[in-house]
């Protein structure tokens, strides 16, 4: 059986293995070591032992645990109902405005956390009940905390740009760099989309706060200071070019550490649910990334990267061809796929081509990151809008996803202008790192 | 449902399990602490003292494989490797159950061949130059520790095959939802 063919089979297997499922993880390792077992024997066990001991020691994957673990602490402080509370009382007399109060409080506590469900959970607890007593409907509320928590993998610092960098080898910092306008530019794309949602219908959010005196508002915002100030050290220290990626994660836990003390949130209860979320949550990132290294060595074996890079040049097919082509591929996948899955099991298939093609791979690596956001609420297994309804246990599923589209539509207009503006990405790392 | 004897045997092995994964999350919890602490070190070092530490980079990749190992472990005791639920949306329980059985024996024998794989090249030690490039760290006590994480995962899995198996005909508690 010749590479490609082998290849073939072997993604066919793990579309068999991920329906009957097994663990992404689990998954990627079995057709991996399997695989390079067909091809190569005696290298399947070494490479096995060896990807997992090589991605257990990478350097650069220190970042993941320590801003994982600042994500959760900053969770357990009660910062983030500050940050909320700052929000709702700069936004919460618009129309609709504690909708967007849950955005711009998803947005800023994706600054301090990775992961998409931690700003969704954290601040659909906080803001759900608000707009229920506003008499928000539920579409609107519950579409809102979906939608906005995605910002949890755009805003840096972001898991989903640790992987990509880690599977691509492009530089984590520039990559949390080129995420800052476009994450920008989506929460106000979310922002919007809540005034034209109201404007259009304006049951959905019947009713306004007062204005608050601006004295109220800044005080409000003072005590939002420290989650300000950890998001100022973090990333302003790697824009700065002061700290590593991975020297800011463990300034920003240390940070996180100290402000849990300072505002009396730490004890006993709220330390073990941190570390415990936290060594969840790398447990599962690096899990998926042994198969996903395992896997990549299989696939390198069979040659079938460079077979689809010849195939596409022959094809005289462009790279905005297949950036256009990849991005519409996780469109689909990322209505059955889980996001990471979709990363791992692509990326080594087509990063030789757009290579090849001359493609930014900081630029591409931001617009998957958003096709992944898409995907996290994409129905049927968007992973956030079940993380919604766990919150917002009374509301059916079909209402949140319906609340989801006008915020999915958002999404698709951001990502056609990173794709339009190139510029809009690779502006701010461009003029840091040269 | 389980008979009695098998009950009483599936809730003994699930406590020595649960006791398991408080130990793995303090492991874990210490680790992590320690990859803060060392991290910020370098750090202070580095920018304030304007001496940096040399190897540290070694203990904390060394540091980060504790962390990873109890991670894996914990989260395979916590039911956090994902997976992707469509066929719970296409089927019934009828033939999950027999879909699940085949995906935790699978899983089951990666994680004991991966296991083993790190068990046997951690043992080859410091004639294959398992150390770290600038301390010297010999690897093997941390191939160890990823392959202990890996059998913990085979044992939790062998033990979610049992509960399966036991509660063929009804609920399956470790049946992925969502």
């Amino acid at each position: 059986m010749d590479g490609s063919a082998l290849a073939a089979l072997g993604f066919a297997a793990l579309f068999v293995l991920l329906f009957i499922r097994v663990p992404v993880g689990a998954a990627l390792l079995i057709v991996g070591a399997a695989g390079i077992h067909a091809i190569r024997p005696q290298a399947s066990l070494p490479v096995l032992a060896g990807e997992i001991f090589a991605e257990s020691s990478n350097y650069a994957l220190t970042i993941l645990p320590l801003f994982i673990l600042m994500g959760n602490l900053a969770g357990i402080s009660g910062m983030s109902r500050d940050l909320y509370a700052a929000a709702h009382s700069w936004l919460g007399h618009f129309r609709g405005g504690l909708a967007s109060a849950s955005i711009v409080g998803c947005a800023g506590f994706s600054a301090l956390s990775g992961s998409s469900l931690a700003a969704a959970l954290t601040m659909g607890r906080v803001s759900l009940p608000e707009m229920k007593r506003f008499s928000y409907a539920d579409s609107l509320s519950t579409g809102a905390i979906a939608a906005g928590g995605t910002l949890g993998i755009l805003i840096p610092p972001s898991a989903g740009f640790v992987i990509y960098a880690i599977l691509t080898e492009v530089s984590i910092g520039r990559l949390f760099i080129a995420g800052v306008v476009p994450g920008i530019l989506l929460t106000l794309m979310f922002v919007l989309t809540v005034w034209l949602v109201v404007a259009r219908d304006p049951s959905k959010a019947p009713r306004s706060l007062q204005p608050e005196p601006l004295k109220v508002r800044f005080a409000m915002m003072l005590k939002a200071t420290w989650i300000i100030a950890i998001v100022f050290v973090t990333i302003g220290g790697i824009y700065a070019g002061v700290f590593s990626a991975v020297e800011a994660a463990g300034i920003g836990a240390m940070l996180a550490f100290a402000a849990c003390i300072l505002r009396r949130g730490l004890t006993r209860e709220g330390v073990a649910e941190a570390i415990g979320s936290t060594l969840k949550a790398t447990g599962t990132a690096f899990f998926i990334l042994f198969g996903a290294f395992v896997f990549k060595t299989f696939v390198g074996f069979t040659g079938v990267a460079f077979a689809l890079t010849e195939w596409v040049e022959s094809a005289g097919l462009t790279g905005t061809h297949v950036v256009l082509a990849v991005l519409v591929a996780f469109m689909i996948l990322g209505t059955f796929l889980e996001g990471f899955a979709m990363l791992v099991l692509t990326i080594p298939l087509i990063q030789p081509v757009l290579e090849s093609q001359g493609i930014d791979m900081v630029w591409f690596g931001v617009l998957i990151v958003i096709v992944l956001e898409m995907a996290l609420i994409s129905p049927p297994v968007g992973l956030n809008v079940f993380v919604v309804k766990g919150i917002a246990t009374d509301v059916p599923i079909n209402t949140i996803f319906r609340g989801i589209v006008p915020f999915w539509l958002a999404m698709l207009a951001t990502l056609a202008l990173v794709l339009l503006f190139p510029g809009l990405t690779l502006f701010l790392p461009n003029s840091m790192f040269g | 449902m389980p008979d009695g004897g098998a009950r009483s045997f599936l809730s003994g092995a699930q406590g020595r399990l649960d006791k398991h994964s408080q130990l793995i999350a303090a492991l874990g919890g210490a680790a992590l602490v320690a990859l803060v602490a060392v991290t910020v070190v370098a750090v202070f070092w580095r920018y304030i003292l304007n001496s940096p530490i040399f190897g540290i980079e070694d203990v904390s990749t060394m540091t980060l494989t504790v962390v990873v190992a109890a991670a894996v472990a914990y989260g395979a005791h916590k039911q956090a490797h994902v997976g992707v639920n469509i066929i719970g949306f296409a089927f019934s329980r009828r033939v999950t159950r027999i879909t699940d059985l085949a995906a935790r024996t699978l899983t089951f024998a990666i994680a004991a061949v991966a296991g083993y794989a790190l068990l046997a090249k951690g043992s080859c030690g410091l004639p294959c130059g398992h150390i770290t490039s600038n301390l010297a760290i010999p690897h093997p006590p941390f191939y160890f520790v990823l392959g202990a994480a890996m059998l913990s995962y085979a044992a939790v899995l062998l033990f979610q095959i049992a509960v399966g198996i036991a509660n063929w005909t009804g609920e399956d508690p470790n049946e992925m939802r969502g």
